[in-house]
C-alpha cells in the first residue's frame, strides 16, 4: 500500500533529536507496551501481517504518535481483528466474555528463553534458480502493490546493481495475507544520484534488500 | 480467526481512534488489565520483559562482539562470514538477528543503518532501538541526506569517504563494525568494549577515540 509509512526520502522533516536519553524506554508505559507485544498474540499472525496492521494506522496518528503508542495501537487492532478482544472491551477496559480457553499466559521465567528463541529463520529452499547474479544491472518495478509490500516508493523504477544474493526468503506480500511463498532475495545497490535529484556528484550509495518479483531487467 | 483484510483493520483503527483516550499511559493501563482479566497476560511477565531489555539485552552485547572482532582476527572472519553464528557463540542470537550482516567501516567507507518502512532493528544485540531511529524524520532523511543527518550527530564525513546507507527492507539486519580507534593497542577486550557506543553500531557515530583525559 502507498501509505505514509513509506517514509524514505520524504522531505520537510526537521532535525533529529540527538540528545534524547539513552534509556530503552522514555516512559514507563513504553516498556509495558513492548512487553505486552512480546507476550501476547495469535498463532496465525505473521511478522508481515503485524507490520501491515501498523501501516494501516490512520495517517495522522501514524505520523504523530510515539513509536510504542503505534505498537499499542497495532497490537490492539490485531487482537480485535482476530477476535481476542472487542472494541467495546478495549474502550471500557472491562472483559465481556469468559477468559479464552488455551494455554496459560507466558510466565516471568519464560521471558529470557523466549527472547532467545525469537530468532526466526525466514530463509527457505526453493526449486527455482535465481534470475539474477551479483553484478547484474536491474531496475526496481515501477508499480507498488495492494496490501503489504516492501519495495519503497523511492526505489521504484530506479536502476541499480545486484550487490549480493541471499538465497530465498519468505515473501512479505504473501506472508501479510497469511500465505507462505518464498522468492530469491538480493541486496541491490543504488547510486545516490539515481535516487535523488540533488545528489549529483555525491559518492554515496543506498542498499536495499529486494525480492526477485520486485526487480526486472533494465 | 485473523481476517488478513486491510479494510477491516483500517476500520478498527478508526474506531479505536474515536473511542479511546488520547493519553497513551491510560490506554496501556486499560489494555494490560483487560488482557490480565482474560487470562492472556501475567503482569509479572510484563515486568520481566522490561527488566530483560533494561538490564540484560542491550548494546553492551554488540559492544562485546565489536571488541572481540577488533582483538581476534579469526573471530572477525567468522563474524563477517556468518554473523548469526558468530554472535551465537556468546548466546546473543535472538529477536531479529537470524539474518544479521556486519558491515565494516574503513578509512574510505562509512556505513549507516535505517529502516524506512517501519523500524527494523537487531534487538538481540542492540536492545531497544533509540527513539530517534524510529522517528519519521530519521526514516525519511537517512537515505536521502545521510551526510546532513550525520552532521547533526556531530559526524563530519570527508568527500573522500563513501557513505553506504543500508535500508533494512527485509529480514536482514545490519550491524556496523566501527573502526578501532588509534592509540588503543594496549587495551584489552573489556576496555575496548567500553569505548563502543550504541550509535557507532548504527552508524551515527564514527570516531570512538577515548575522550581526552580518560584513563587507558
Amino acid at each position: 500500500m502507498d501509505g505514509v509509512h513509506d517514509l524514505g526520502g520524504k522531505e520537510g522533516f526537521g532535525p533529529i533529536d540527538v540528545d534524547e536519553p539513552e534509556t530503552p524506554f522514555h516512559y514507563p508505559w513504553e516498556g509495558r507496551v513492548w512487553a505486552i507485544v512480546q507476550s501476547t498474540g495469535v498463532a496465525d499472525w505473521t511478522i508481515d501481517w503485524w507490520r501491515h496492521v501498523r501501516e494501516l494506522i490512520e495517517p495522522g496518528d501514524y505520523l504523530t504518535r510515539r513509536y510504542f503508542d503505534q505498537w499499542m495501537q497495532t497490537q490492539t487492532a490485531a487482537l480485535i481483528d482476530s477476535g481476542v478482544l472487542t472494541v467495546e472491551e478495549v474502550s471500557t477496559g472491562v472483559s465481556q466474555s469468559a477468559p479464552e480457553a488455551g494455554g496459560p499466559p507466558m510466565r516471568p521465567d519464560e521471558v529470557l528463553p523466549a527472547a532467545a528463541s525469537f530468532a526466526e529463520d525466514f530463509s527457505r529452499e526453493i526449486d527455482a534458480a535465481p534470475a539474477f547474479t551479483v553484478g547484474d544491472r536491474v531496475r526496481a518495478r515501477s508499480m507498488g502493490a495492494p496490501g503489504h509490500c516492501r519495495l519503497p516508493q523511492y526505489a521504484r523504477g530506479r536502476a541499480g546493481v545486484i550487490h549480493a544474493h541471499h538465497g530465498a526468503h519468505v515473501l512479505p506480500d504473501a506472508s501479510a495475507q497469511g500465505e507462505e511463498r518464498a522468492e530469491h532475495i538480493y541486496s541491490v545497490v543504488f547510486e545516490a544520484d539515481a535516487l535523488w535529484p540533488e545528489a549529483s556528484g555525491r559518492r554515496d550509495r543506498v542498499f536495499l534488500d529486494l525480492w526477485e518479483s520486485y526487480l526486472e531487467r533494465p | 480467526m485473523t481476517s488478513f483484510e486491510s479494510s477491516r483493520v483500517a476500520e478498527i483503527h478508526r474506531e479505536l481512534h474515536t473511542h479511546l483516550p488520547s493519553e497513551p499511559a491510560l490506554r496501556v493501563k486499560a489494555l494490560e488489565s483487560l488482557l490480565v482479566e482474560k487470562g492472556l497476560l501475567d503482569s509479572r511477565t510484563v515486568d520481566a520483559w522490561v527488566e530483560a531489555y533494561t538490564e540484560e539485552i542491550g548494546p553492551k552485547r554488540g559492544a562485546h562482539v565489536v571488541a572481540k572482532a577488533w582483538t581476534d582476527p579469526a573471530y572477525k572472519a567468522r563474524l563477517m562470514a556468518d554473523a548469526p553464528a558468530a554472535i551465537d557463540e556468546f548466546g546473543y542470537l535472538g529477536g531479529a538477528t537470524s539474518h544479521l550482516k556486519v558491515v565494516e567501516n574503513t578509512d574510505t567507507v562509512h556505513n549507516l543503518v535505517v529502516c524506512t518502512l517501519c523500524s527494523c532493528y537487531p534487538f538481540s544485540i542492540l536492545g531497544i532501538a533509540p527513539n530517534w531511529y524510529k522517528t519519521a524524520a530519521y526514516r525519511a532523511r537517512a537515505v536521502r541526506d545521510p551526510r546532513g543527518v550525520l552532521a547533526e550527530f556531530g559526524v563530519e564525513i570527508g568527500d573522500e569517504v563513501e557513505v553506504r546507507v543500508w535500508d533494512s527492507t527485509a529480514e536482514l539486519r545490519y550491524l556496523v563494525l566501527p573502526q578501532r580507534p588509534a592509540g588503543t593497542e594496549d587495551r584489552d577486550e573489556t576496555a575496548l568494549a567500553g569505548l563502543v557506543t550504541r550509535n557507532s553500531m548504527i552508524g551515527t557515530q564514527r570516531d570512538l577515540s577515548p575522550k581526552t583525559g580518560e584513563a587507558s
